[in-house]
């Protein structure tokens, strides 16, 4: 057991160095580099001298070794277009993105899991082959479409909640009021990704039950004389739950990438938006750092998730 | 995409909101008007750079924001050129030498008061650091009078001497600036000292916020607003009719929706073109009928219908547009006109196949369309333009490839010449004509979607003429003979001048409103520092 976990740690080490060489190489070969996309694109007049002299200063050639030291000392570069440390703005970052996702998933899982749990125990019933309908549909509204008409609805029409931004601008707010501001600029973008995410937990929850209930473990917990909801979740559910962990693994590995649309959508300043601007604006070392600190998150969420295979199902450590 | 399907869905809802027909508040008079706590003005890229001279987004949205800490010499209003930091100013009979004295009562935000020297200072240190909006190589020497009064003496006469030096380049503290050998990483707070209406508070450039304090002390009265606010709105529409935002720039299509809202709509023409950049270094685009040929081949009316839905006007080959003081209204155009069209393809060569498509010497007639979405200050648009351009050149024979690129990988192609045919924009069309020689003539100065053409020695010799001719009829009918050239030459073609909107909130008392010749060099933007002054 003990090997089985240092050959996927090995497996995993080399993906990583992978990674870094990846982001080394591939942003390099974008088209454009920084002085093209901020100075040359705008109204400045820009000889050839000062083109040149721009392009010295703002230039980020750089060998793979120097790269790779540099990332060890905890230099991750420096952005060209905000002048500031990468690492500061992955960490101011990251908690609005954490704080968006963290709970769009948490919340998307448990309601998928608890809906799925209950409208499977209810098969066959009207209620399940309605909410499947609903689920169904609703799975494939693009996340696009229907932020963008929660985000008419309930900012344009009833005026309820921003529409853009993690807090009001300078409101220089505290405590209570603070804290309802953030969560008025949160609900949006939260709802929006709660409906992407929802459909996909329900069906896979409502599916996976469906396989254990007759399983013979249940009707001898039935049997037995449990309440129904502990014969539900304390053995039904908990062996339903292995799908809905790999997805939700899978899903919080997809932070960065998840969120680009929100995030995008509601000028939410998470990692996503910034990453969007970062290509945009050609700051390489932004971008580079994005991408490197969101490929190396999905690896280790991924070996926690293994991690935790193992736990909740011993048959994965055991190979069979 | 994101934006359109937003556009769509808002017009379909708008006339169901609450206050959609509520009267429009009465507008308010400026001296009347109490002061306003706060104002927001709300866009989509939010970050324009750190508002200092050296560090601000090279586009007219930077310049904005920096002019709002930093005074000039001469700023506008609505109707052209106003006095700023220069109460006066007076030029000797040569036209090479300018006086300007300065405001007694200008000061900077730390407290100093600001004299001839930092003027000079300025002067000199752009020489050694020069402000990519604003070449001061014409100036010769400084001279400085006395406290109040200093004198540039010029190289030779300069015609957009005023607009360029005098209401572009921002004067720098002398006591802050002058132990700064590297501006650009200058970052202090003390950077964001200047001599404006507002002082700098806070620039978050993540969330692409920005905080200016009114400047109690300013020399032309404490403005009326206390708090101005920019703030990044991915939908600055429903941030203006939500009540998030007082002002942003706005799609035509929104205007009467907002109006009916009770929020005022100001609009602006003939300060950007969209134009297709033609690269006259390889054949067939280097022969002057084939790009004559073009112009036929397009039909603008229908272009402008498509892309822009109407809300746009056709431009003149000669760049400039109607309304601007120097427009020469006899600027030949190019009415669609496939016929003659071919007929200078012909002339070239070029014949029809059995398929239409034209050949010459077996080969067939087949042109690379680079397009990309660029709009007023640095904003997208006019997607769809490289699509109904190529059904356009299609029509007659003309083989095109469209290529869509992101709008940095599109304007690399264009600095490097890589490039058939390519689509572009550009502002500061509607400011001093110093813009014909900084988009037509290769070298220094240029911008990168310069069109770079030098080939016709009349219309080079006429650009630099014009630059010094400061008798203004004189120099009107350089620039009219200029039109006329670039009209017959087309080192590139002029699409169309896009409606360029905004709407903001009247009950704040503001009454915004786009400059004459735009502000600075000709930024077609109505975050005037002049609407707010008491």
């Amino acid at each position: 057991m003990r090997g089985k976990l240092w050959s996927t740690l090995t497996a995993y080490a080399l993906a990583a160095v992978l990674l870094l060489m990846l982001s080394h190489a591939l942003l390099r070969l974008l088209p454009g580099d920084f002085v093209s996309a901020h100075w040359e694109r705008g109204d400045a007049l820009l000889d050839a001298d000062q083109a040149a002299a721009l392009r010295e200063r703002f230039g980020t050639e750089e060998s793979f070794s120097g790269y790779l030291s540099a990332l060890a000392r905890g230099d991750w570069g420096c952005s060209l277009a905000l002048e500031k440390p990468v690492l500061d703005l992955i960490t101011e970052a990251l908690p609005w993105t954490l704080l968006l996702m963290g709970s769009a998933h948490l919340l998307a899982t448990a309601l998928g899991f608890i809906a799925g749990m209950e409208v499977a125990w209810r098969r066959g019933s009207p209620l399940e082959k309605g909410s499947v309908a609903v689920m169904s549909l609703l799975d494939g509204v693009p996340e696009l479409v229907s932020g963008l008409l929660l985000l008419l609805f309930f900012s344009l029409r009833l005026e309820w909640l921003p529409a853009s931004g993690a807090q009001t601008a300078y409101a220089e707010l505290a405590g209570g009021a603070w804290f309802a501001d953030l969560l008025r600029h949160l609900a949006l973008p939260l709802l929006t990704l709660v409906l992407a995410d929802l459909p996909g937990n329900f069906l896979l929850a409502r599916g996976s039950m469906l396989l254990v209930l007759d399983a013979p473990y249940l009707e001898t917990a039935q049997a037995k004389g449990l309440p129904p909801w502990r014969v539900r979740y304390r053995h039904g559910a908990r062996n339903a739950l292995l799908p809905l962990v790999t997805r939700f693994g899978l899903r919080f590995s997809l932070m960065v990438t998840g969120a680009l649309v929100v995030e995008t959508l509601f000028a939410y300043p998470g990692l996503a938006r910034l990453l969007v601007e970062a290509v945009g604006r050609r700051d390489l070392p932004l971008a580079r750092g994005i991408i490197l600190f969101s490929s190396l998150a999905v690896l280790v969420l991924n070996l926690g998730v293994e991690l935790l295979y193992r736990r909740l199902d011993p048959r994965v450590c055991h190979g069979h | 995409m994101m934006r359109v399907a937003c556009l769509l869905l808002f017009l379909g809802l708008l006339p169901g909101l609450r206050s959609a027909e509520a009267d429009p508040p009465a507008a308010v008079g400026r001296s009347a008007a109490p002061p306003v706590e706060e104002l927001r003005i709300a866009d989509e890229r939010g970050d324009h750079g750190p508002p200092n001279p050296f560090r601000h987004y090279p586009r007219g949205s930077g310049f904005v924001r920096m002019s709002w800490i930093f005074d000039t010499l001469i700023w506008k209003d609505r109707d052209g050129p106003v006095p700023a930091l220069a109460q006066f100013w007076n030029w000797n009979k040569a036209k090479t030498a300018c006086t300007f004295e300065l405001h007694p009562e200008a000061r900077w935000h730390d407290g100093c008061p600001l004299t001839a020297d930092d003027v000079a200072f300025s002067i000199d240190y752009y020489r050694r650091h020069p402000y990519v909006w604003a070449d001061v190589s014409v100036v010769r020497r400084v001279e400085v009078r006395d406290a109040r009064r200093v004198t540039l003496h010029l190289a030779h006469p300069y015609a957009p001497f005023l607009a360029e030096i005098g209401g572009s380049l921002p004067i720098l503290p002398r006591h802050i600036w002058e132990g700064v050998d590297d501006p650009l990483a200058f970052a202090v707070p003390e950077a964001f000292v200047g001599s404006g209406p507002y002082r700098f508070r806070d620039f978050d450039e993540v969330r692409g916020s920005y905080l200016f304090e009114a400047f109690a002390d300013y020399y032309q009265g404490s403005p009326r607003v206390k708090r101005l606010i920019y703030l990044r709105s991915t939908n600055p529409l429903i941030s203006l009719a939500n009540g998030q935002a007082d002002l942003a720039a706005i799609r035509p299509e929104m205007a009467e929706p907002l109006r009916r809202k009770g929020l005022t709509v100001i609009e602006e023409r003939g300060g950007w073109v969209r134009k297709l950049m033609i690269n006259h270094d390889k054949f067939p685009c280097s022969d002057r009928r084939f790009r004559q040929a073009l112009a036929y081949a397009v039909d603008l009316g229908g272009l402008i219908a498509k892309s822009q839905r109407g809300f746009a006007v056709p431009a003149s080959p000669g760049l400039l547009a109607p309304g601007h003081p120097f427009y020469n209204p006899s600027t030949p155009v190019y009415a669609h006109d496939p016929g003659r069209a071919r007929a200078l393809l012909a002339e070239l060569g070029y014949r029809s196949d059995t398929a239409g498509v034209l050949r010459r010497e077996g080969r067939a007639l087949r042109l690379e369309l680079i397009s990309s979405s660029i709009a007023v200050a640095g904003g997208s648009g006019g997607d769809r333009d490289g699509l109904i351009l190529k059904e356009q050149l299609e029509a007659i024979g003309i083989q095109v490839e469209l290529r869509v690129l992101e709008q940095a990988a599109a304007d690399q192609r264009l600095a490097r010449g890589a490039f058939d045919l390519a689509l572009s924009g550009q502002g500061g069309i509607g400011g001093d004509p110093k813009i014909l020689n900084e988009m037509i003539l290769p070298g220094p100065g240029g911008a990168f979607n310069s069109a770079r053409f030098g080939k016709n020695p009349e219309l080079v010799a006429l650009l630099d003429e014009q630059l010094q001719a400061v008798d203004e009829d004189k120099r009107r009918a350089l620039v009219f003979r200029i039109q006329e050239l670039l009209a017959e030459e087309l080192p590139t073609l002029p699409l169309y001048y896009p409606a360029n909107l905004s709407a903001y909130r009247p009950e704040k008392g503001i009454d915004w409103y786009y400059s004459k010749s735009g502000l600075g060099k000709g930024v077609p933007i109505p975050q005037n520092k002049q609407a707010l002054l008491p």
